[in-house]
């Protein structure tokens, strides 16, 4: 779906009230920002990410993300466990969630350590779609992509 | 916004505490914690630097211990700045529901009761989106915001006086020539209420003002309240936390370009190996322009004026090779200029270099 120029792919599934985008593989969820995360911060200058194998607890920042200006955590949509993070792919290009959110911009990979009881906020497909609706027009945001 | 604001006004604390209370009261905030403002100013000098600045990269950490200037790495974005009793922080703690939900907006909202005291004390200051404050081209003091728990924070300050010259000395530069031009580039556009006004107005003429300005904003009653056992309790763990190495030295990512003055003037500073020598440049770009360019290094050009008078060809000049390179050869045809392996493009490169950084391999 896009919507005021945000896209909010159907397949991934989402923590609205975090802005937060998970892609579910077996036992391990890619997480990143959204689009209208993405443009909300807007230039991402740093990011520092919490270290491989760090048990997070839901809420609590899996990284810290520093924008021109403002500094904030990425929050955990559910407790888990950090496997890995994009700390080398944004090194290389500090941009590539302002660029590519659901693509080369993911933020870190996480093992799950209490989903059955921490997935009741999540959404996807339609479902995810209309609530993201109602959000982008109570923010007011219309996307915004860099390009270089 | 119908409910009571806190205030929590702090005079001449310490330097740590006037930046770990509003971190305090982020961190300890509550949903029945009410929204609170901070006024704190320190009662002694002390260097600022930005959550994810590298502390030996950025600062001069020889010049501050031997002028006993403590560093503090505060969880704000940013660059590093010298701070001293000569500022009032004013230190918004907030629900996020009780704040515009798009940061500009937030800034706006923020910055307007500043910019409305400043005003009222006859200082022609107007916000300059996103997060400036403004008086006729020169920035009065700096804002950024932050998320600390369920607390969306807000940072700036009423600028009485500030002090240039240390501002320069406690960066760490490639050049002495750098640190000048930041000092020079400070005096020309950074000021301050006692400079607007001639002399300082009183501290609590301005305080309450502003107070007065920031409850005709939110349209909220600020009431003076209490300091909370758990906050003190909260304040010391992040006392102890910013005083750490682990916490003052931890490697910073973040990649900026030159010096910020103020949001649309930086100062950038880059080297380019000519064949005929070395150029080094030291640039302050305005709005994309060129504002002001220093060239040495250890060429040879003729006639010998010849470098004071490209600099001065290059100043106004949109900061782009096709440019930069067009008003260099044109001043090497009027000048006859004469440089052994130095051609008008090795100049442009080393100045595009200082515009431009070239990205590592």
């Amino acid at each position: 779906m896009i919507f005021y120029a945000c896209d909010i792919p159907e397949d991934l599934t989402y923590d609205i009230e975090r802005d937060v985008w998970i892609r579910f593989d077996g036992e391990i969820a890619t997480l990143g920002m959204t689009d209208v995360a993405q443009t909300r911060c807007g230039k991402i200058a740093a990011i520092s990410f919490r270290s491989v194998g760090k048990k997070v607890e839901q809420g609590k920042a899996l990284a810290t993300i520093e924008s021109a200006k403002w500094v904030g955590p990425f929050p955990a949509p559910f407790s888990c466990e950090i496997v890995e993070t994009n700390e080398k792919g944004f090194a290389e290009n500090i941009l590539l969630a302002n660029k590519d959110p659901y693509g080369i911009g993911w933020l870190v990979k996480v093992r799950p350590t209490n989903l059955e009881a921490e997935s009741s906020h999540l959404v996807t497909g339609e479902a995810a779609a209309e609530k993201y609706k109602e959000r982008i027009k109570e923010l007011k945001v219309n996307c915004l992509r860099c390009i270089d | 916004m119908s409910k009571k604001i806190r205030l929590l006004y702090m005079e001449g604390v310490s330097p740590l505490r006037s930046q770990t209370v509003y971190h305090a009261v982020g961190y300890a905030m509550k949903q029945d914690t009410p929204n609170t403002i901070i006024l704190v100013s320190p009662n002694a000098p002390y260097v600022s630097i930005g959550y994810h600045q590298d502390l030996q990269k950025e600062v001069d950490l020889e010049y501050c211990a031997a002028h006993n200037l403590p560093v503090y790495r505060r969880e704000v974005g940013g660059g590093a700045v010298y701070l001293d009793s000569g500022q009032l922080f004013t230190q918004w703690i907030f629900h996020k529901e009780d704040l515009p939900a798009s940061l500009e907006e937030r800034f706006a909202l923020y910055i307007d009761p500043i910019v409305q005291t400043y005003k009222e004390l006859g200082i022609n200051a107007n916000y300059r989106p996103i997060n400036d404050i403004h008086v006729n081209g020169k920035k009065i003091g700096g804002t950024g915001a932050a998320q600390m728990g369920i607390a969306e924070i807000l940072v700036g300050s009423l600028m009485y006086t500030f002090d240039k010259k240390t501002m320069s000395q406690v960066l760490k530069v490639p050049s002495e020539k750098m640190r000048d031009k930041i000092f020079e580039s400070l005096e020309a556009y950074m000021t301050t209420m006692t400079e607007q006004l001639g002399s300082t107005p009183d501290r609590a003429m301005v305080k309450d003002l502003y107070l007065k300005k920031v409850s005709e904003a939110l349209g909220a009653e600020i009431v003076e309240g209490e300091w909370t056992a758990e906050e003190e309790a909260m304040a010391k763990e992040i006392d102890a936390r910013f005083v750490s190495d682990e916490w003052l030295y931890q490697k910073g990512q973040l990649k900026q370009q030159g010096v910020k003055i103020h949001q649309d003037v930086h100062i950038v500073e880059a080297a380019f190996k000519a064949q005929g020598g070395l150029i080094r440049v030291i640039a302050r770009l305005r709005e994309g322009r060129i504002d002001d360019v220093t060239i040495s290094g250890d060429f040879t050009l003729l006639p010998v004026f010849a470098v004071g008078a490209l600099e001065q060809s290059l100043r106004g000049v949109a900061a782009t090779p096709e440019n930069l390179k067009s008003k260099i050869e044109e001043a090497y045809y009027r000048l006859n200029i004469q440089s052994p392996g130095v051609t008008p493009a090795d100049f442009t490169t080393a100045i595009m270099n200082a515009v431009t950084p070239p990205q590592a391999a």
